[in-house]
């Protein structure tokens, strides 16, 4: 199927009304296996559970899985997002400039008319270019897969807001002030989601996975034995992309 | 001396380039300046001061004098630790962290109206020394400079609200010779 992407707007976005009896009639199967997750599983290995004073390994690669299938509102991601970085608080920049972890993007099938509307972060590339082409280290990916900037070296060139292919980087072009304590923020440098690395160091998910009412599920990809690990295989996903060989932990449902 | 020694400078350059007689006057400035520095470093009481929180005697990680002359080393290999390699271990095992969100958390300064003090207020903990020493940080530009909330305090800062004044007597105070001795030394652990 081909999608063309149509319309793609910043955090207030209206989501596609497309009817939940018709999504689940169209896919009855990715829904039933979101259901067998859903209900009171714990989503988070804790197989591979480092402690706070060992480094990241590479022996874990956190990856998110997400189900465009389910009707959920992606604003309410959205959201935790914004809340749990303290994002929203520039007051000069334009509404294009604002800092966004996640967009919420609206694909259609101009043939068929058929509409999907999906989350995109950083997609979290084994191989991120915006890693590869970053002039001073800033950008970087931890062994355990997340892709961040280190803010003390970000001398803010945006070089990896060129590279990267999924429009996933912002530019802080403001003074900031009353910052979250755990996500330090400032003018003249470049951010992105980091899967909110705080949490998951502190054994806790991603914000938007939280918020997500299970359409999206966090785990370790390297372990067989995590729910995405399975689900992955079972039912599959995709990349966005994925003709880029950048392997993005990132994958998708339902698009 | 110096002073003899520019008198001697100026009568001779008389023979010689206008350009060579302008050196003098500015070596004589110098010697002056340089005079006066001296003086004030040599003799308490003199120059400014500077105030620093009453301790109730709780020590951070390391003890205060320590962490005076050690704290940027400690921050920068902390932040090196934490968000290039993941490790976010407490320093001593316990309350203390070593982050710069803790160093925040329990040196947060409260003014007379019990709200915190922000980064551009002198009484905050920060600027009051680094002001004093004329070294600029920018740690602020993208980390949060007060508590969320409550903070968490410990012993390190007296719970009183206005902790630092110029002229309240008890509060400890530092003069230039004592902050000649505690002037960090620039070690860099960048890689």
């Amino acid at each position: 199927m081909t999608i063309n992407i149509e319309n793609e707007k910043k955090g207030a976005m209206t989501t596609t009304n497309v009817e939940s009896s018709r999504r689940n009639f169209i896919f009855g199967s990715v829904a039933a296996a979101g259901l067998t997750v859903a209900p009171g599983m714990m989503l988070y290995q804790t197989a591979n559970a480092r402690s706070q004073s060992e480094k990241a390994t590479s022996k874990v690669r956190w990856g998110m899985l997400v189900d465009t299938t389910k009707d959920v509102d992606w604003n309410k991601c959205v959201d935790a997002c914004n809340n749990e970085h303290g994002l929203g608080n520039e007051h000069k920049s334009r509404d294009d400039q604002k800092t966004q972890y996640i967009r919420v993007v609206d694909v259609k099938n101009k043939g068929t008319g058929y509409s999907i509307s999906l989350p995109v972060m950083c997609q979290h590339c084994e191989k991120p270019p915006c890693v590869d082409v970053c002039p001073t280290g800033a950008s970087m990916k931890r062994p355990d897969g997340i892709v961040l900037v280190d803010r003390h070296r970000c001398i803010g060139c945006r070089y990896c807001m060129m590279a990267c292919p999924y429009k996933a980087r912002s530019f802080v072009h403001e003074v900031l002030s009353d910052q979250k304590e755990n996500t330090p923020r400032g003018k003249g440098c470049v951010e992105s989601c980091n899967m909110c690395v705080n949490r998951i160091d502190n054994g806790q998910e991603p914000a938007c996975v939280e918020a997500s009412d299970g359409a999206i599920i966090f785990g370790d990809l390297n372990n067989p034995e995590s729910p995405i690990s399975k689900i992955l295989a079972k039912h599959g996903g995709k990349q966005i992309r994925a003709d880029l060989k950048l392997n993005p932990g990132v994958h998708y449902q339902g698009i | 001396m110096w002073l003899h020694l520019n008198f001697n400078f100026g009568f001779n350059s008389s023979f010689v380039s206008k350009s060579l007689k302008k050196l003098p006057l500015t070596v004589a400035g110098l010697a002056f300046i340089a005079g006066i520095n001296t003086v004030n470093a040599n003799q308490d009481g003199l120059g400014p001061k500077i105030t620093i929180p009453e301790s109730s005697g709780e020590s951070c990680i390391l003890p205060s004098a320590e962490m005076r002359r050690q704290h940027p080393d400690l921050l920068k290999h902390d932040r090196i630790q934490t968000l290039r390699e993941g490790v976010r271990a407490k320093a001593d095992g316990g309350k203390l962290d070593g982050s710069l969100k803790q160093c925040v958390n329990c040196h947060a300064i409260k003014d007379a109206s019990s709200k915190f003090v922000r980064i551009d207020n002198d009484q905050h903990f920060c600027v009051s020394c680094h002001k004093y020493a004329a070294v600029s940080i920018d740690c602020f530009q993208c980390h949060r400079d007060i508590p969320e909330g409550d903070g968490e305090f410990h012993a390190l800062t007296n719970h009183k609200g206005i902790n630092y004044s110029n002229i309240v007597p008890g509060t400890s105070s530092l003069t230039i010779k004592d902050m000649a001795n505690i002037a960090p030394e620039v070690i860099s652990d960048d890689n």
